[in-house]
């Protein structure tokens, strides 16, 4: 019993029309790895995929009833998921491609809101797939091009070989500005080991344990309001829960638009537990992540992906949850 | 109050199972259908197979993915697969391609006196009785699901934002008006007596219109999504899964409106994942997501007995032979249960 009740892991593949994401499916789908992998692709696809396992999808953002401002889900990923999840043989990963245009938003969201989507499948990781000749002026002309990066866990830097060395630099440097947990991988044709992009279990809990907050020095240079930045803060104080508590939840709920994505590890006085949390928008996944490590400071570390961040007054938010 | 399975397995059996027979198949098995004293049963496998008298067919090997959708044609099956088929098959198991969506799924198909009704993303696809081409209707939003009234004259289409009503006037021609509530509607039902529509949602409720007036109104207080209702002793009743009771709200006078639904407890907490009415009789058949079954009478809650004990999959087919004498009981392990009703030896 315990094989049928594994969840299978869902892979979310974002990009630009031209980025390469159909490389990249028709690579999952045709190489020799022994595994079964379901795709669900959309009607703007880009052609040419045919296989039993392949299931087209019109992208349906759903609003819920259930009061939560920006709680949007997609439609056609319950229906679609709930009917895979019937099938007699197990599929190893499920595949999700989006539309060029799409908000990766309401994907993320299906996995958190719709019961049935989360008891059987688990988000495993959002991955976009970039296109490095054209994705700076992607990124200045569609703020879906900007929060395709802001959302993704793995970023596949594709076509490098079409521009030089400098070029590519300014390219991932842009992307880090936006998104610095990212992992960037430079490929040509989509060319990536297929354990590089799926089954990577990058919304675990666990692995918000793995952020290291080496980009903390990085200056932040005054953006445009409606630049999609990040900003991030680390406490040797421990926080009260209480007024934490309070602060965040008021935050998400008043700003949870403009905040695509958080992650934190919280040392709380008197607790002897790690709290590990991250969510998507105003939703949220939490947890005590057992004890802290013998031997290492307790500190808090909290990072945020969003626009408009720096009205927000978060250094300030946060420095009031402190301990007195 | 769970007993150890390994221990005494005739003592955890009910007088249902000692005496029914029992199919471990090892294939999910998502719905089952009534024709006449068969019983059809669709699988994750993409088959079908045919049960009557204790016996399965062998087989059928209908769809290469998932049955996604099953109904009845008369005295045939109808259904709807993951590989884009729309088929009708007999009970000696011949095949029938009616349509063919190839990567576009059939989610739900039905059909009312020869007509015939699947849909498959935004479209329904309606055949008149005996026509080689269908008629398309269109929506805005994917279909949840669809049903025909009692006389095959209307037809209710679920979807995003409430019901499209298709109405046939007296020149044949199929006119739509809509019934809106907000959110993401999946199954529909007419009630037996054709004055109410019901929908389950993607929220943890349903909703119904009273179609006379237009008055509509959510049925709420779920712990889980409702997939599973249906109504009880021609339309007294509409019973419904999705809490750890039964829950039965009123259908008759005026309807549930301001009305508080009769809750059916069953020990040991569990999720109700189906609901079967019984034929003529204001009772359920209950599943649960432990796999155990009961029988219960609605207005006598007292009046409970189990029918099948816990298998560790949740129930998701149950249905009874026309003549009332069997029933089927099917869960997602791919367990069945063919039983007789009635003690046969008092008979």
């Amino acid at each position: 019993m315990e094989e049928t009740n594994k969840q299978v892991p869902v892979t979310v593949l974002t990009g630009f029309l031209g980025a390469g994401k159909t490389t990249l499916l028709n690579r999952i789908l045709t190489e020799q790895h022994g595994k079964k992998y379901a795709v669900i692709v959309n009607e703007f696809g880009e052609q040419g995929i045919d296989n039993d396992l392949v299931v087209d999808a019109d992208e349906e953002v759903f609003e819920m009833n259930n009061g939560c401002i920006c709680c949007t889900v997609r439609g056609d990923l319950i229906r679609i998921l709930s009917g895979l999840m019937k099938r007699a043989d197990k599929l190893d990963a499920i595949i999700v491609e989006t539309t060029g245009l799409a908000d990766p938003a309401p994907v993320a969201q299906t996995f958190f809101v719709d019961q049935d989507v989360a008891d059987r499948t688990k988000l495993d990781a959002i991955v976009t797939v970039a296109d490095a000749v054209h994705l700076s002026s992607q990124l200045t002309d569609h703020h879906e091009a900007e929060e395709q990066i802001a959302f993704a866990d793995v970023v596949l830097l594709n076509k490098i070989d079409l521009v030089d060395e400098s070029g590519l630099e300014v390219v991932k440097e842009r992307i880090k500005k936006i998104n610095p947990f990212a992992k960037i991988i430079n490929t040509t044709k989509c060319g990536v080991p297929l354990n590089e992009v799926l089954n990577l279990d990058a919304f675990s809990l666990n692995r918000v344990l793995e952020v290291e907050p080496d980009f903390l020095t990085s200056d932040h240079d005054h953006e445009h309001d409606d630049d999609v930045t990040s900003l991030s803060f680390v406490s040797d104080t421990p926080l009260d829960m209480e007024k934490f508590q309070d602060w965040f939840s008021k935050l998400l709920q008043t700003k949870g638009q403009d905040i695509l994505r958080t992650k934190g590890i919280l040392d709380f006085t008197g607790e002897s537990d790690r709290y590990v949390f991250q969510g998507v928008h105003m939703l949220m996944d939490a947890s005590p992540m057992g004890k802290w490590p013998e031997g290492k400071e307790r500190s808090s570390r909290l990072v945020f992906i969003g626009r408009n961040l720096e009205s927000m007054n978060l250094k300030e938010g946060f420095e009031n949850c402190k301990s007195a | 109050m769970k007993a150890d399975p390994n221990k005494f397995p005739e003592l955890n059996k009910t007088k249902f199972e000692q005496r029914g027979t029992e199919f471990k198949l090892g294939v999910p098995i998502i719905n089952a259908v009534t024709i006449g004293n068969s019983i059809a049963v669709s699988f994750g496998d993409g088959t079908v197979r045919i049960f009557n008298s204790g016996q399965s067919s062998e087989p059928i090997k209908a769809h290469k993915g998932v049955v996604l959708s099953m109904s009845k044609d008369g005295d045939n099956i109808l259904t709807g697969g993951d590989d884009g088929r729309f088929l009708k098959i007999s009970l000696d198991g011949k095949i029938n391609e009616i349509a063919n969506f190839n990567s576009r799924w059939v989610d739900h198909v039905t059909a009312n006196n020869g007509s015939l009704v699947c849909s498959s993303g935004k479209v329904v696809y309606l055949w008149a009785p005996n026509k080689k081409e269908p008629k398309l209707l269109e929506h805005e939003s994917t279909i949840g699901g669809v049903a025909f009234d009692q006389k095959g004259r209307r037809l209710a289409v679920s979807r995003y934002g409430g019901v499209t009503l298709w109405k046939k006037d007296y020149t044949n021609k199929w006119k739509s008006s809509d019934l809106i509530w907000k959110g993401s509607h999946n199954k529909v039902i007419f009630s037996p007596d054709d004055r109410y529509i019901v929908t389950s949602m993607q929220e943890n409720q349903l909703h119904f219109w009273r179609l006379k007036d237009k008055i509509d109104s959510a049925m709420s207080g779920y712990g889980a999504k409702v997939k599973s209702f249906s109504f009880v002793d021609n339309s007294k009743y509409l019973a419904t899964s999705g809490a750890k009771d039964a829950v039965c709200w009123p259908f008759d006078g005026d309807g549930p409106a301001g009305r508080e639904p009769i809750c059916l407890p069953y020990v040991g907490n569990k999720l109700v994942t189906f609901v079967e009415p019984f034929p003529n009789e204001n009772a359920i058949l209950t599943g649960l997501s432990d796999g155990s079954v009961f029988l219960s009478e609605i207005e006598k809650s007292n009046n409970t007995i189990i029918i099948r004990s816990f298998t560790e999959s949740e129930v998701s087919a149950i249905a009874v032979t026309k003549d009332c004498s069997h029933l089927l009981i099917g869960d997602m392990g791919g367990n069945i249960l063919w039983t007789s009703i009635w003690d046969e030896e008092n008979n």
